[in-house]
């Protein structure tokens, strides 16, 4: 049985798609892994110790996230591993789901009638047709 | 002797007054700076105030303005405003060469002034003072970034409108001018006053970064506001203004970053209380000089003057928006903004000042006096009355209802926490007996039990709450941090280099941080999901 997983950065659909994927993961006896992609790509700062800081503080935002996800998913009774990459989002999520054992992808859009978030959801339907396409595995969209 | 002692019973009572405003407006929806003109109007008519007044141009500029746009500069956070520069020179530089130009034709069209006194009033009509702007934004909670282009325009203006002021008097006078010597003028007095503030500033800076003593610290900051003023205006005939500003910047930018919390706590609160003092005196002060009747006897220039104002502000703010989107690409002033960068542009203490220091040779100097107060008191009571308006109706007021049930939660959470503290003290010290002491604690455990239910329904509900707290958190850690490392420094146990050098990385992180949540807020820069 391959692995699930779960592609969450803390915005406004993250609680709902950490749990869909906390409890597919039960049912399927898989193991599940919490991954987080940031993207410094946002800005070009002028100094690179500037850009050295974004870096970090991106990959400690989303480790810190990550870690709350992996304590509530514990509490369930879900073992999980975390992994934090930094770069280009739909690249990098392509490449780790290449080079892992995964099956499935979980991953969320935010409600259309809340706007407390800038995503489009159409945004995130592209992506995850993307990743369909490109590697293969099964695409859960969380709303 | 005795003028002394009616100099402290007229400020003494002029103190009071503004007391009272204060307590009152906290009741009703007025700018307190409004609110205090009003007062003086009325005091003024009623003739309850029996001491002459008389506002000089020395009073406002060397006593009242050191204080005010010191107080700004070093609230300002120097983040936010660096991330703002660009529209924020542009409204201040050419903005208000512009408006000066704008408004000194317009006027000189409609009244029967001469072009080159039209253009002098242009100049001195052309610094926003939005005091009440700036304390409505702060009460009403609309983005710090728009509170801090407001502020930061108001901040850089001033010091551009004076030097203007300067230059467009002489040539009204003298009946010369040459273009190239204004603008070497122009630039030698800015950059001159920069200088000045910047080196006095950045010596202060280094003197408050190794002195952890509260009251040598605030003597300092005291010194530096009254002190760049003077030496820049009296010694280098360059700008004080624009010497009060950059030394107000570096001081709290640099120089506090390094001291002790509670230094700066005394800090803030001083320079709070000083520029409450300045502002509630000077406006007070300008409600008791109006004078109804020349106001009357002029009311076709001024309506003139309030519309050449309406005008030359509108095409600055709305015209810069345009240049900057041409330069840059990017909408550096979002459309909301716009609007009330416009109709939150005030008149008040610069404008004063300098109507007040008219060369006494000036054809039609009543009248430029008469036309100043106009502009005042309309900006003042129509714009400073309407801007709440304004601003809850483009939304920048509202904040959606679970951010609020979550602040006040987290408030709530932290009082019962300091409460059950205290509580405790009061048992460790026998106050209490161990069954009120077990009794009470249960209660407020209780509390705490809800209080936490319902912020981690929040969460659960508004998961982007969290990502914002953990945000937040990081950034108070690093402050945290920064702190420590200024005691380090102290006690001697890093050398300045290694302290330069790790200070430098906290502030490149909390910039990160900066970037991030702007970010956070315009786009997505990690994956949903």
């Amino acid at each position: 049985m391959g692995s699930i997983v779960c592609a969450t950065r803390g915005g406004e659909a993250s609680r709902r798609t950490q749990q869909r994927a906390i409890i597919l993961a039960k049912e399927r006896d898989a193991d599940l892994v919490f991954l987080c992609v940031v993207d410094p790509g946002f800005v070009e700062p002028s100094d690179e110790r500037l850009q050295g800081a974004l870096e970090d503080e991106l990959k400690r935002l989303g480790r810190s996230l990550l870690c709350i996800a992996q304590v509530r998913a514990e509490e369930l009774g879900v073992e999980t591993r975390t992994e934090v990459r930094c770069g280009p989002v739909l690249e990098n999520l392509v490449e780790y789901l290449r080079h892992g054992d995964a099956e499935t992808l979980v991953i969320g859009a935010p409600q259309k009638e809340r706007k407390v978030d800038a995503l489009d959801p159409k945004d995130v339907e592209r992506l995850a047709e993307n990743i369909r396409e490109s590697v293969g595995v099964e695409v859960i969209l969380v709303e | 002797m005795e003028g002394l002692l009616v100099t402290e019973t007229f400020i003494v009572v002029m103190v009071m007054v503004a007391t009272l405003v204060a307590i009152a407006v906290r009741r009703i929806r007025l700018p307190y700076t409004v609110s205090l003109v009003l007062v003086g109007l009325f005091l003024s008519a009623q003739r309850f105030v029996a001491i002459d007044v008389e506002l000089t141009p020395e009073l406002i500029l060397a006593m009242f303005v050191p204080p005010l746009i010191f107080e700004a500069a070093f609230h300002l956070d120097f983040r936010l405003l660096r991330q703002n520069l660009t529209p924020i020179l542009i409204l201040a530089v050419p903005g208000v060469i512009v408006t000066t130009l704008l408004i000194g034709g317009l006027v000189s069209l409609g009244t029967q002034l001469a072009l080159s006194t039209a253009i002098v009033f242009g100049a001195l009509i052309a610094a926003t003072d939005p005091v009440a702007v700036v304390q409505l934004a702060r009460n009403l909670g609309v983005p710090r970034r728009l509170a801090v282009a407001i502020e930061g325009e108001s901040l850089f203006n001033d010091g551009t409108a004076i030097v203007v002021f300067q230059i467009a008097s002489v040539a009204a006078v003298t009946g010369l001018f040459d273009p190239i010597a204004g603008v070497m003028d122009f630039f030698v007095v800015s950059a001159g006053g920069m200088a000045v503030g910047g080196v006095l500033g950045w010596l202060v800076a280094q003197l408050v970064a190794r002195v952890d003593d509260r009251l040598i610290v605030t003597t300092l900051t005291t010194l530096l506001a009254y002190g760049s003023y003077l030496i820049a205006e009296h010694q280098f005939h360059v700008s004080g203004v624009l010497a009060v500003v950059v030394a107000g910047l570096l001081s709290a930018n640099v120089g506090l970053a390094k001291t002790a919390p509670t230094t700066k706590i005394m800090l803030f609160n001083l320079w709070d209380f000083l520029a409450f003092l300045a502002n509630s005196l000077l406006f007070l002060l300008v409600g008791l000089s109006v004078d109804l009747a020349q106001l009357w006897a002029n009311l076709g220039p001024i309506a003139v003057a309030v519309g050449a104002v309406l005008f030359g502000r509108a095409a600055v703010v709305y015209g810069s928006s345009l240049l900057v989107r041409a330069s840059t690409g990017e909408p550096h002033i979002p459309p909301d903004w716009r609007h009330v960068l416009f109709w939150g542009g005030l008149r008040g203490a610069i404008s004063l000042a300098l109507a007040l220091s008219l060369p006494l040779d000036l054809p039609q100097r009543d009248t430029l006096l008469a036309m100043t107060f106009g502009v005042m008191l309309f900006t003042l009571l129509v714009q400073g009355t309407t801007i709440q308006f304004l601003l809850q109706h483009l939304g920048l007021t509202d904040r959606p209802h679970h951010r609020v049930a979550q602040e006040k939660n987290m408030g709530r959470l932290f009082t019962a926490r300091a409460g059950l503290t205290r509580l405790k003290r009061l048992h460790t010290e026998g106050l209490l007996t161990q069954e009120m002491w077990i009794g009470l604690r249960e209660d407020y455990h209780q509390a705490q039990a809800q209080l936490i239910e319902e912020i981690n329904r929040l969460y659960a509900d508004h998961p982007e709450l969290e990502r914002e707290l953990l945000l937040h958190a990081r950034r108070d850690a690093l402050q945290a941090e920064r702190g420590a490392l200024g005691d380090a420094l102290r006690r001697g146990l890093l050398s300045d280099r290694t302290y330069e050098e790790l200070s430098e990385d906290i502030d490149h992180r909390l910039e990160a941080l900066d970037l991030i949540e702007a970010n956070i807020q315009h786009g997505w820069t990690q994956t949903e999901a």
